[in-house]
């Protein structure tokens, strides 16, 4: 496989990963959109070529950002990274052999709680997802899930009692989503916990989870270890899912009410004619395809 | 698809059991109620294409294992557990096919058009995967593809072996006997398979 010719998904920044993981004065391959990447890390900067040439850089966030096109937007913002007293945990990167818009799908779903976090962060006795509000925010061009609400038995590390979680979602580009939640210990403030896709193929991805989280008492080991527990299990349903890219094609899969989320998602991921990690279409002329 | 195929031995889906099965290229799945009846059905929940077979059976219900979506016996959605109190419209439902048990194996039909075959009880041997097309299988057994059981030459007692595709390279022997000495049977197989995988790489 080699470079994607999506225009969609070229014109996007991707995280390769967090800045640590690339020892200064060292050369590490990566690979993004189907294409074999080099990363070399000086004493002060960081190049990152492809095929001969060099790709842009930026290093915001403690990640590495980097883009095979023009992104029509700047990096996102992140003001939760100004906040002095925020915990900045890297969880490491995780493989998964599935699109990476199902691995941003499954971010953003509240209703597989119960069944694939049993007893962390949903229990059986509580599978209800009540209505909450979706909106795309034009001036961003950012998604946002708000008002969502859910049950946890054990919502984070710190969590030693059950409680109600209230959630905000964003989905700032087609593979960077983060979300906002309630931490045990600070019911007035919102914990950041984004995923960063690195798509390398249309079906393998690199999913980085980073969290900018307000929790005295746990250390950086037991935050990372317990995002690690939760996204092994998604990891076996993300697996598992087929097709293992994501369908826009109507029909092809059942949404419900519970699911709003995912429908402005793919809706969105149609308006940008967003092409690399989806299902080819069968049911639109070849002159309705974009590109062609 | 041919019409009517073995695709697993009964005894290897006990009561509130799932198993994926991969025939001629599709992923199924069967699953078996506490009621004891097998089912077999496409391996993807229809809400978000979530693998069947990693799901959970309780009383004679399959669950699946992503959100909970509960389907009953005739593939229908009894429930979504992210809304409790709605009434699941029954254009939502999984895709079954046809299926029957007889002879000590399942069987799946695409259609079901024709009613499945009758064969006398028999006991379960083994089921083996053996990495070479059916068509040579089915022809080192002295039989053709044509047919969806064919019969183990030499065997004491009666042996037979269903079979199916897994994919051009790759067929699934179900054998099961009648009065058959399984030990001598299933030394016969292993022995019929390494002949089979070592002429292929010849």
């Amino acid at each position: 496989m080699s470079l994607t010719d999506d225009r969609a998904a070229l014109d996007q920044w991707y995280t390769l990963g967090a800045l640590r993981d690339f020892p200064v004065g060292a050369e590490t391959p990566s690979r993004l959109l189907g294409e074999d990447l080099t990363v070399r890390r000086l004493s002060d900067g960081v190049e990152v070529r492809a095929a001969g040439r060099t790709l842009p850089v930026r290093t915001d966030y403690g990640h590495l950002w980097t883009s095979f096109g023009t992104p029509e937007h700047a990096l996102f913002a992140l003001p939760e990274s100004q906040e002095p007293d925020r915990r900045w945990i890297h969880c490491g990167p995780v493989r998964v052999r599935a699109s990476g818009l199902r691995l941003v799908e499954n971010f953003l779903d509240l209703a597989h709680f119960p069944y694939v976090h049993t007893d962390i962060l949903g229990s059986e006795a509580h599978p209800e997802v009540a209505k909450y509000e979706v909106e795309q925010r034009r001036d961003v061009d950012e998604l946002w899930a708000t008002k969502c609400e859910f049950y946890q038995p054990k919502a984070a590390a710190a969590s030693d009692e059950g409680q109600i979680s209230k959630y905000m979602y964003r989905v700032v580009s087609p593979f960077n989503v983060m979300l906002y939640k309630t931490p045990p210990t600070a019911p007035d403030r919102w914990d950041v916990i984004a995923l960063f896709v690195q798509p390398l193929d249309e079906a393998v991805s690199v999913a980085h989870a980073f969290m900018l989280v307000i929790d005295e008492t746990s250390t950086d080991a037991e935050l990372s270890a317990f995002q690690q527990m939760i996204f092994v299990q998604d990891k076996i349903v993300l697996e598992n899912q087929r097709p293992s890219l994501l369908p826009l094609q109507p029909g092809r899969e059942t949404p419900t009410r519970a699911d709003l989320s995912s429908v402005l998602y793919r809706r969105w991921l149609k308006e940008k004619q967003l092409r690399f990690g989806t299902e080819p279409r069968t049911d639109l002329q070849s002159t309705d395809l974009p590109n062609a | 698809m041919a019409d009517w195929i073995p695709i697993a031995l009964g005894r290897d889906v006990p009561d509130g059991v799932t198993r994926a099965v991969i025939v001629d290229g599709r992923e199924v799945m069967i699953w078996r109620g506490e009621d004891g009846v097998a089912h077999v059905w496409e391996d993807r929940c229809p809400h978000r294409g979530m693998r069947l077979s990693l799901g959970f059976v309780r009383s004679n219900a399959l669950n699946c294992l992503y959100h909970g979506w509960q389907y009953g016996a005739g593939a229908n959605c009894l429930r979504i557990p992210a809304h409790p109190d709605l009434t699941v419209p029954p254009t939502i439902r999984a895709n079954a096919y046809a299926a029957a048990e007889t002879g000590g194996m399942v069987w799946m039909s695409a259609d079901g058009a024709s009613p499945a075959p009758l064969l006398p009880e028999a006991t379960p041997v083994i089921s083996l995967a053996i990495e070479a097309a059916p068509e040579r299988v089915l022809a080192a057994l002295g039989s053709s593809t044509a047919h969806p059981i064919a019969a183990l030459p030499g065997a004491a007692g009666l042996l037979q072996l269903g079979w199916h595709r897994v994919h051009a390279a790759k067929t699934m022997l179900h054998a099961t006997g009648t009065g058959a000495d399984i030990a001598a049977a299933t030394a016969q197989l292993r022995a019929l398979r390494q002949n089979l995988e070592q002429g292929a790489a010849a």
